[in-house]
């Protein structure tokens, strides 16, 4: 027999998150990234030998979906394959904000899914100053209403216990509005076999993906020819039903002072004060700046140190040759470059869900909308632009809860913009090289150009969002509005497994493809097409003849690397980069970070012959580095190849190029358009080649 | 009757009853948020130089942020 489906539904901050880790207990699957509860999440739960298959559907007020979060519970709930919609809906409500469960659960109620209610956070009904009759709300609500406390586990198993539970037979609790009764009866024709209330659904939505496209266009025609829009009628409804269900709650639930709100408004006199309130936020991204590069840094060098250790026993054991030098200098070392971002992407994590769990990533949006706006953002754009600091893919996905179309695309346009944690290497390396080691005003002339490049991340995000808002159309008038939940202390498994579901995503999402760039690029500069590569000494002797055996030998590997393939494609591209300033070897190195910038470092060290396991961190490996760099001559100028026009102009180019095919790959993914992938990747590389053009122009 | 005074004219600490709509495109989600005809709401918070302003739903027991553009069109009886 198959595995019922169960699936959580609920408001936004009711606790369904904790809720569902309890059920599942934590043994769930999900589908990719944040904003915390986006994807589908599915779980198993077990009662005896029984298993049931649970889902924990996004938040959301109604189900009329607003944004792509809730369009997800819309199409799971009417979802028409077979085993396709959820055998039984448990609607998590908790006792404040009670009536707007109940709207939600007369919702999937007269849509014809049978459903029973959880009235969760019990812990803090007293303190919300609520009594709750709790007979009479069950034979109002004609189920069983079930009581938990997610956080501590308590009426879970009770719960689970009773997921076979049969619903009770069910009919309408809300005449629908009457004014609209001809346009419904037309749409009834259509829909012969679906509850009134579903049908009416159907025709208060545009674009219903799971009908037809025929019977989305007989919808319209209903519509248009009543003169009716979806808004007007979704509307109606949430005015009727919130009336009803208010009056018919009096005799059920008694309020008397919130304790929890007026705890939160104390607080949020501070948190979101005028002034204090932007102090305390920008001290706080002031503190996960430090503990990103800060905390991090041991950690990088104890995975550093691991991986390279790792290197060295691999290539003890593996037979030398070809194969030893793909395991230790393609694999284990592309692996190495992945997760040696891992503990920033960690700490950036644990800082957003602390954040987002105690309710302070909303007083964040409410202090942010105001600065965001006029470039075409949302508040709920700093969510996405934070985390762009970590790591663009994550961020991108996490841009998923804005409502307005047109500032959601804006915001996942611009977040590659934000300077991610793969750029950060790059940066150190050619600002050691270029910018001298002095100290400006008692401050670090290097640490300065640093900070200098995140604020052009942040400069060039936020004016690229005021152009592409001059160019892009909006469909829908922008408008914001979200609830601010009452402070709570964080629920750490919560934070733990938000933690560890999107650091793992990174590491297997983007690790994979970092990984298939480190082996290609490996091969293309381990193989060449003609025999200056197989066999370069006859070539070296020729062109040097006075040369000695040891001279010869020295130069051998950076003769292959220029006659490898990846040394043809560098040449090859050598004329459109010439004018930037650099030499093929950069192009080399610029060909392979368009895979993924982090691999830059790297690429170049094996094209200096240094070994790829180089590391920056280590000062006498990266005085090896710096001074063969320092030491390379650009054969075109004649100059060195890292002067000060140059390594301008790389930072400027690396600052804004698209250079990173797992966030192409999110981006199409999320746009669901590849003319925005595009335009979006054109755009980026388009402003990187003129920055660079100008800076070495006028520098050089 | 008193005048009605729009959302974002309201100061902060002050209660009101809202009493209907300047125009009738306000998105769906502000009604399923609990800004219905006949709902007491009070201003707890404005972020400065007219950024969002944050409403108690006082029936709700809920805290709800919107722009001043959108509170603009919000009529209210002062109480």
């Amino acid at each position: 027999m198959k595995n019922k489906t169960i699936a959580l539904l609920g408001n936004p901050n009711v606790g369904k998150t904790s809720l569902f880790n309890r059920i599942t207990k934590l043994n769930q699957k999900v589908g990719n990234y944040p904003g915390i509860t986006v994807e589908k999440r599915e779980g198993t739960a077990k009662k005896g030998d029984k298993e049931y298959k649970v889902i924990d559907l996004p938040g959301t007020y109604t189900l009329f979906p607003n944004s792509l979060d809730e369009e997800v519970v819309f199409n799971t709930l009417t979802n028409k394959s077979v085993n396709g919609a959820p055998d039984l809906v448990v609607v998590v409500s908790e006792p404040s904000t009670i009536n707007r469960g109940i709207v939600l659960y007369q919702q999937v109620r007269e849509s014809g899914l049978p459903a029973i209610f959880v009235l969760n956070m019990m812990d803090e009904i007293e303190d919300k100053g609520i009594q709750i009759n709790h007979a009479g709300l069950e034979s109002y609500l004609k189920t069983t209403v079930f009581k938990t406390n997610a956080r501590t586990g308590e009426g879970v198993d009770n719960l689970i216990q009773n997921f076979d539970i049969q619903a009770g037979p069910y009919f309408n609790s809300l005449p629908l509005p009457v004014d609209y009764q001809q346009p419904l009866d037309e749409a009834k024709k259509i829909f012969p076999l679906e509850t009134e209330y579903r049908t009416w659904q159907y025709l208060a939505q545009e674009n219903i993906k799971v009908l037809s496209e025929e019977e989305n266009n007989k919808l319209s025609a209903i519509r248009s020819k009543y003169d009716i829009n979806i808004q007007q009628l979704q509307k109606a409804e949430a005015i009727l039903r919130q009336e009803k269900i208010n009056n018919d709650l009096k005799p059920i639930l008694q309020k008397k002072e919130n304790k929890k709100l007026s705890i939160t408004e104390k607080i949020d006199n501070i948190l979101i004060h005028p002034v204090y309130g932007y102090i305390i936020f920008f001290g706080l991204l002031f503190l996960i700046f430090q503990a990103i590069y800060t905390w991090s840094g041991p950690l990088m060098d104890g995975v550093d140190e691991l991986f390279a250790s790792l290197g060295q026993s691999a290539a003890a054991l593996l037979p030398e040759g070809p194969l030893a030098d793909l395991m230790v200098n393609g694999v284990i070392a592309g692996i190495g470059g992945i997760v040696i971002f891992l503990p920033q992407i960690i700490i950036l994590f644990l800082f957003i869900s602390l954040m987002e769990e105690t309710g302070y990533m909303s007083r964040v949006v409410f202090l942010m909308d105001r600065w965001l706006k006029p470039f075409g953002l949302n508040g709920k754009s700093v969510i996405p632009l934070m985390s762009g600091v970590a790591c663009a893919i994550p961020a991108v996905m996490s841009a998923r809860n804005i409502e307005n179309p047109k500032e959601r695309l804006l915001t996942m346009l611009v977040t590659p913009f934000m300077t991610c944690s793969a750029r950060l290497p790059i940066y150190v390396v050619i600002i050691g090289l270029v910018i001298p080691d002095t100290d400006f005003l008692g401050f670090n002339v290097q640490g300065i150009v640093l900070f200098a490049m995140y604020i052009l991340g942040i400069v060039a995000a936020l004016f690229s969002a005021l152009i592409l808002n001059k160019i892009i159309k909006s469909v829908r008038n922008s408008y914001l509005i979200f609830e601010l939940p009452t402070y709570k202390m964080p629920d750490w498994k919560n934070v733990l497994n938000t933690v560890w579901e999107k650091s793992s995503s990174f590491l297997f999402g983007a690790g994979k493809i970092i990984l298939a760039i480190s082996i290609i690029l490996w091969v293309l500069g381990n193989f060449g097409p003609n025999d200056k590569f197989s066999e370069p000494e006859k070539y070296i002797v020729q062109e040097n003849p006075h040369f000695t055996e040891e001279q010869v030998a020295d130069e051998i590997s950076a003769y292959k690397t220029e006659y490898s393939y990846l040394g043809y494609l560098g040449r090859g591209i050598e004329p459109a980069i010439r004018p930037l300033g650099y030499d093929w070897k950069i192009g080399i190195g610029l060909i392979a970070s368009f895979a993924a910038r982090e691999v830059f470092v790297g690429t170049v060290a094996v094209v200096y012959s240094l070994g790829e396991d180089l590391d920056i961190e280590d000062d006498e490996q990266k005085q090896t580095l710096f001074t063969r760099m320092k030491s390379e001559i650009n054969r075109n100028t004649g100059q060195p190849t890292y002067n000060l026009a140059s390594g301008i102009s790389l930072l400027l180019f690396y600052a804004f190029a698209m250079q990173c095919m797992a966030t192409i790959g999110v981006v199409k993914r999320e746009t669901g358009s590849w003319k925005w992938t595009l335009i979006q990747a054109g755009f980026m590389t388009g402003l990187a080649y003129i920055a660079a053009l100008i800076a070495y122009q006028l520098l050089k | 009757m008193q005048n009605k005074i729009s959302l974002d004219k309201l100061k902060k600490g002050e209660k009101a009853i809202i009493h209907s709509f300047e125009k009738d495109d306000l998105p769906a989600k502000f009604y399923e948020l609990g800004f219905t005809p006949g709902t007491a709401i009070q201003i707890k918070h404005k972020a400065p130089l007219h950024g969002p302003i944050c409403i108690n739903i006082i029936q709700d027991n809920t805290l709800v942020a919107i722009r001043k553009s959108e509170a603009s069109l919000i009529l209210t009886n002062k109480i």
